[in-house]
């Protein structure tokens, strides 16, 4: 038996900037992984999108620390992660979605978000080349940007290697011995650990680990594909984002990456619920028609492969933090939806301060002022205020 | 322009037009319709763009439409020169760094999906698919075929000699490119088998459908319910100093240019592995009028049939064992190549190194399975088997008869009543096998009788001399059993009428006759140009290469049938019988220089190609951050490049292995679609106006 001053599950976008986070304050912290190395769930799907540019002021909030975190990580410690502050851009064809980010722009203004209405013209300086024709114009936050996950991820993989954090891959956890509403212990990989706090950052099977602790979350694996051309000279700055729903599908967006290729990805309508990863030949078609409508210069770029990950989905799109009554001494940092790479680290760094700061069931903040995030994203919440922007 | 003028087995393509294009601002010709990069290289050209990362020039690799090495600007777009067909006025540029988009901004005017429905896909047209084919039309499934290139065949259609094997089973002592034809007509006698050329498989998805990039401007879907993974293999590379240079091929590729597109692509060459590959590559080389400085064998014995060898140094090319390159030198291309000696760990010794003035290295180390098909298949679960090289490295021979079992095996699954031939299989392995043992031959007096006398002393599957024979004079000695005995001939009856030399695909087969007391005749075959003069001296050599006397033709015929002349010759009797071949190629061509040096292992070297990632860059990561997933290099874009990891995958355990990490803890990477790039326009089909699409952009703006 071992025993941890922190037990993560899940070496993903979440669990590992938070080991490394925790580690450096002074935590023995172990990460177990059933993959053979990090940042092979979902992470990997991600696209790379990092945006502060949410609906919810507690994402506002998370993804302004992790921009941060992301930016020092080339700055301060030296890691190229083909970071790029390219900004985000929505963008809008009529009257009606233009007045729905007008609407917006307030809140996020309000929750300390660098955001503007840009008029069709700056929107075409932005991106030369999009569809000129009833472009009404879109909003642009020239903060946000893009980052390559697998990088990061390493990355963070790195820091906390170096910080003594211990990673254990291939091995999965199957099972949870409680006492009362208390974890005692947990195995994984014919190994059990003890420790003062479990931490569930399983992603998309969260709900599983939550089914062995003894409680539900409404986490729900949601397919979404991606993929990536060749890399071209650079013609375009923003991630672009088209949240005008069709027949076929929801929102999509792309962005040009630091090496010149473009990512992309698309939400299919109906959503496609389960833990399939394999690609299917519906997408390609689906989102390639997308973006040349919006964006016809890019009928002559390559397509050079495509994926398939999950989103963990939650009713409402935000995420759930928090230490469940069940289980009392395992924090919850799940349900990320489309938008865990993004506030992986921000969480990370968040947490790790609440968890400094005395945070625990009774008062999950600790002495901090991250009170309200406990309460938006708490996991007993009604889930019916959805996120526009998720 | 260095095209193959007079080859002796290849007649000059009919309807071949000149046509004018530009390159770099330049007018330049080239036959339409052959690959913009035959062009080029006919023209001399050898550097087709330099890399964004770090301005290295590339050029010319797989020649095939894998590596994507060769793209370059045509008409203001990236694309593959090695797969786009020369059109008249073509616009054609270096690519310095990345492309920059083209501003083609007018909207997406009509988009399209098209899907067609077949029982089994086949995808690739070499031996194993087409011979699969024609089993399951028989067997009345529908079939589609999906080759990549503009002619079904696959590697034969590269291949201008003589095949071994059995006349029966496999159309032994045909030619390669000739097999193509038959396979191909075969398939075609059955009406439910459709065989499409031009249409690379660039995806299988988990629906059970293929991507396929139809004539390379337009996307099929293909909605099937069996896969037969026919694609064969492709290239392995291989990474020393240097390797990355423009004149560093495969010898596939080397085989593309000089015989499919018939370009004298280089001058001199020298030829890296013994296997059959590297061996025949020699041939092909010399058959075009370029010069084989030597191959390289980094073992101590060589790789391929003896016969093939043999023949091989006959005709003046020396093979060097225990000897590897250590480097390729030059400025945006090859001009010299450095060789060493090996000592028992594989390392050069010192003392050893030498200079070859070459203008190109051909890597003919070993092949490997293009199955990512059948494991992606296998892996979301859809029925798919492997034939061919796609299932197992070997011949075209037993490809064939690998395509056939497949073809039953697939059928049965798919719940047909049929069962494969159990000869079948014993035959497709007798046809795969290495070789077995040698034996000696006992020396042969020439009488005034005709007689076959054999340089054939090695075990191999091949017999087509002892069913040509019409006096039914040549036998397999009964020691196996089957066609990997070697002939010998039974003192019965000989006519001299040379049907066992000149189907003999190892060229392994003379004949010989006492004229005088002293003097023999002796019959050789000849697959060069019999245009000389009739007082040309030829040095006549032993099995292996060593000079015996030098002579004067006496006589020659062809043997139309075979592409193959027949020389006589008068020679001393007392040698006539250890005569086995002419020497082709002057000494000259093999000279090289001695060096000092010491290069050994390149840790600067690209080992990804596409990226430009050196050895010691992914010796250091893996180090540093203890990677035990090949899926973790894709962190320093190992494998994120165009090829889609299809080159460096080969390479990439001796970076774990220098990392000192034990191969076997290493998690494989993970396969995933497109196996090749295609553009956004063509993925949605765009203007494809006379399918009858609907128009897009129907739900108004986006
Ligand atoms: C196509 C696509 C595009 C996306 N684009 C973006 C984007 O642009 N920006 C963005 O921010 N997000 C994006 N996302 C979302 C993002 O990928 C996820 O939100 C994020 O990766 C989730 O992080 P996580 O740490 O919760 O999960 P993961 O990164 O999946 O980590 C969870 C880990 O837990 C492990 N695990 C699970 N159960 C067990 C167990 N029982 N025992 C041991 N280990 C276990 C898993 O193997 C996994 O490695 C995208 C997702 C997809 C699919
Ligand atoms: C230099 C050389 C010399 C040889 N000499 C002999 C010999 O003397 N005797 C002998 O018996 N054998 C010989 N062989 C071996 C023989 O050529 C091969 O074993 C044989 O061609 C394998 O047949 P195949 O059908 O499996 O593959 P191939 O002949 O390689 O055919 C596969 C086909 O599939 C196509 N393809 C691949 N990927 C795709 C895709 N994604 N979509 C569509 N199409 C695709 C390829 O382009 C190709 O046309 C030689 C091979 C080489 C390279
Ligand atoms: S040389 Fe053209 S793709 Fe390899």
């Amino acid at each position: 038996m071992k025993h941890y001053d922190v037990v993560i599950i899940g070496a993903g976008s979440v669990g590992v900037p938070l080991a490394w986070q925790l580690a450096e304050q002074g935590s023995r912290v172990v990460i177990l992984e059933q993959e053979a190395s990090w940042g092979r769930g979902q992470n990997r799907a991600a696209i790379g999108g990092i945006r502060a540019t949410h609906s919810d002021p507690a994402k506002i909030r998370i993804c302004l620390e992790s921009i941060e975190i992301f930016k020092s990580l080339e700055s301060k410690y030296g890691f190229d992660i083909e970071w790029r502050q390219g900004g985000y851009m929505y963008v809008a064809y009529d009257e009606k979605m233009k007045q729905q980010f007008l609407s917006l722009l307030e809140i996020q203004k309000k929750a300390g978000l660098n955001i503007d209405w840009i008029e069709p013209e700056r929107v075409v300086e932005l991106a030369p080349g999009i569809r000129a024709d009833k472009l009404v114009g879109g909003t642009y936050s020239p903060g946000d940007g893009y980052a390559s996950p697998l990088m990061a991820a390493t990355a963070f993989h790195k820091l906390a290697m170096d910080a003594g954090v211990e990673f254990r891959f291939g091995v999965r956890v199957d099972s949870i011995k409680k006492e009362g509403t208390n974890i005692v212990s947990i195995t994984a990989g014919d190994e059990e650990y003890t420790a003062d706090l479990f931490v569930n950052a399983a992603g998309a099977e969260a709900a599983d680990l939550a089914h062995l602790a003894g409680f539900e979350l409404p986490v729900f694996p949601d397919c979404h594909e991606a993929g990536v051309t060749e890399p071209v000279q650079r013609f375009m700055e923003p991630l672009i984002v088209d949240i005008l729903p069709d027949a076929d599908s929801g929102n999509y967006y792309f962005y040009q990456a630091n090496t010149g290729q473009i990512v992309f990805c698309i939400t299919p309508r109906p959503q496609i619920w389960g833990r399939d990863k394999d690609s299917t030949s519906t997408f390609l078609p689906l989102c390639v028609r997308r973006m040349m409508e919006l964006y016809p210069r890019l009928r002559n770029i390559r397509v050079r492969r495509t994926w398939r990950g999950m989103y963990p989905m939650t009713p409402d799109g935000l995420p759930i933090i928090g230490y469940p009554e069940a289980a009392r001494n395992f924090l919850q940092v799940v349900g990320m939806c489309g938008q865990g790479f993004m506030m992986g680290p921000g969480l990370g760094r968040i947490l790790t301060q609440t968890i400094y700061a005395g945070g625990n069931f009774d008062k999950p903040a600790g002495s901090t002022e991250f009170g309200f995030l406990f309460d938006e994203l708490s996991i007993t919440r009604s889930f019916e205020h959805a996120e526009l922007l998720k | 322009m260095n095209r193959v003028q007079h080859h002796p087995i290849l007649a000059e393509p009919p309807h071949r037009k000149l046509v004018s294009f530009s390159f770099d601002g330049m007018t330049v010709q080239g036959y339409e319709g052959e690959p913009v990069a035959s062009s080029l290289v006919a023209l001399g050209i050898h550097t087709f763009s330099f890399h964004h990362k770090d301005g290295a020039p590339q050029g010319l690799f797989c020649a095939n439409g894998q590596c994507s090495q060769c793209t370059m600007l045509i008409d203001g777009i990236p694309r593959k020169s090695c797969m786009t067909p020369l059109e008249e006025g073509m616009d054609v540029r270096t690519l310095k760094g990345l492309p920059a988009l083209p501003a083609q901004d007018e909207p997406l005017v009509q988009a399209e999906r098209r899907s067609i429905r077949t029982d089994i896909l086949v995808i690739g047209g070499g031996p194993a698919g087409l011979a699969a084919a024609a089993e399951l039309g028989k067997l009345g499934f529908q079939v589609l075929v999906a080759d990549d290139k503009s002619k079904p065949g696959g590697k034969l259609v590269l291949q201008t000699h003589k095949f071994f094997g059995s006349e029966k089973d496999c159309y032994a002592g045909v030619r390669g490119i000739d097999i193509a034809g038959i396979l191909e007509n075969n398939a075609k006698r059955y009406p439910s088998v459709k065989i499409l050329p031009n249409a690379p498989v660039v995806a299988i998805f988990k629906d059970r459908k293929a991507g396929i990039f139809l004539n390379y401007e337009s996307y099929l879907l293909v909605d099937f319910t069996a896969l037969l993974v026919a694609a064969g293999a492709r290239e392995k590379a291989l990474h020393f100093q240097g390797c990355d240079l423009p004149g560093v091929i495969g010898a596939g590729a080397f085989q593309t240019l000089v015989n499919r597109d018939m370009v004298r692509a280089f001058k001199r060459i020298l030829i890296v592995g013994s296997g059959n590959v590297g061996l025949i590559a020699a041939y092909h080389a010399l058959q075009a009028g370029i010069e084989v400085a030597g191959i390289v064998e980094v073992a101590g014995r060589i790789n391929g049939y003896q016969v093939h060898a043999d023949k091989i140094r006959r005709m003046g090319v020396p093979i060097y064992l225990n000897t590897t390159i250590v480097r390729a030198e030059g400025t945006d291309r090859v001009e010299r190549a450095i060789v060493a000696s090996v000592d028992e760990r594989y390392q050069p010794m010192a003392g050893t190194y030498r200079t070859y003035e070459v203008d190109a290295v051909l890597i003919a180390t070993g092949l490997a399975s293009c199955n990512e098909f059948l494991q992606q298949a296998r892996s979301y679960g859809i029925m798919a088997v492997a034939a061919g090289d796609a299932g197992e490295i070997a011949e075209a021979s037993s490809a064939m008869f690998g395509g056939r079992i497949a073809a039953h095996r697939l059928a049965e699954m798919l719940g047909k009543r049929t069962s494969v031939n159990p000869e079948w299989e014993e035959t497709r392995q007798v046809l795969a096998s290495r070789p077995g043992d040698s034996y000696e031959r006992s020396p042969i007096v020439p009488s005034k009788e005709w007689r076959p006398v054999f340089f054939c002393s090695e075990e191999i599957p091949c017999n087509p001399c002892a069913t040509a024979c019409p006096a039914g004079a040549i036998h397999l000695r009964p020691l196996r059993g089957n066609i990997m005995d070697l002939p010998y001939f039974d003192g019965s009856r000989c006519t001299g009428c040379g049907s066992c030399v000149a189907i003999c695909p190892g060229l392994a087969i003379t004949l010989v006759r006492r004229v005088t007391d002293d003097q023999a005749e002796v019959v050789l075959p000849w697959e060069f140009s019999a245009d000389f003069e009739p007082d040309r001296v030829f040095e006549l050599v032993d099995q292996s290469g060593k000079y015996l006397v030098s002579a004067t033709v006496h006589a020659k015929r062809r043997v139309a049938s075979r592409s193959t002349w027949l020389l006589t010759f008068r020679v001393p009797v007392d040698i006539a019988s250890r005569i086995a071949g002419v020497r082709v190629q002057a000494e000259d061509a093999t000279r090289w220089l001695e060096q000092e040096d010491t290069a050994c292992i390149d840790l600067d070297t690209p080992l990804c190609r596409c990226e430009r990632i050196t050895l010691g860059e992914i010796v250091e990561f893996i180090k540093a951050n203890k990677i035990r997933d090949i899926n973790q290099l894709k962190t320093l874009r190992v494998g994120m490049g165009a090829c889609g990891g299809k080159t460096c995958t080969q390479l990439i355990m001796k970076a774990f292995k220098l990392a000192g990490v034990d191969p076997s803890e290493v998690e494989p990477a993970t396969q995933r679609p497109l196996f090749m790039e295609m553009p956004m326009s063509a993925i949605v089909n765009e203007g494809m106006h006379k399918l009858g699409g609907k128009e897009a952009g129907s739900r108004g703006a986006p």
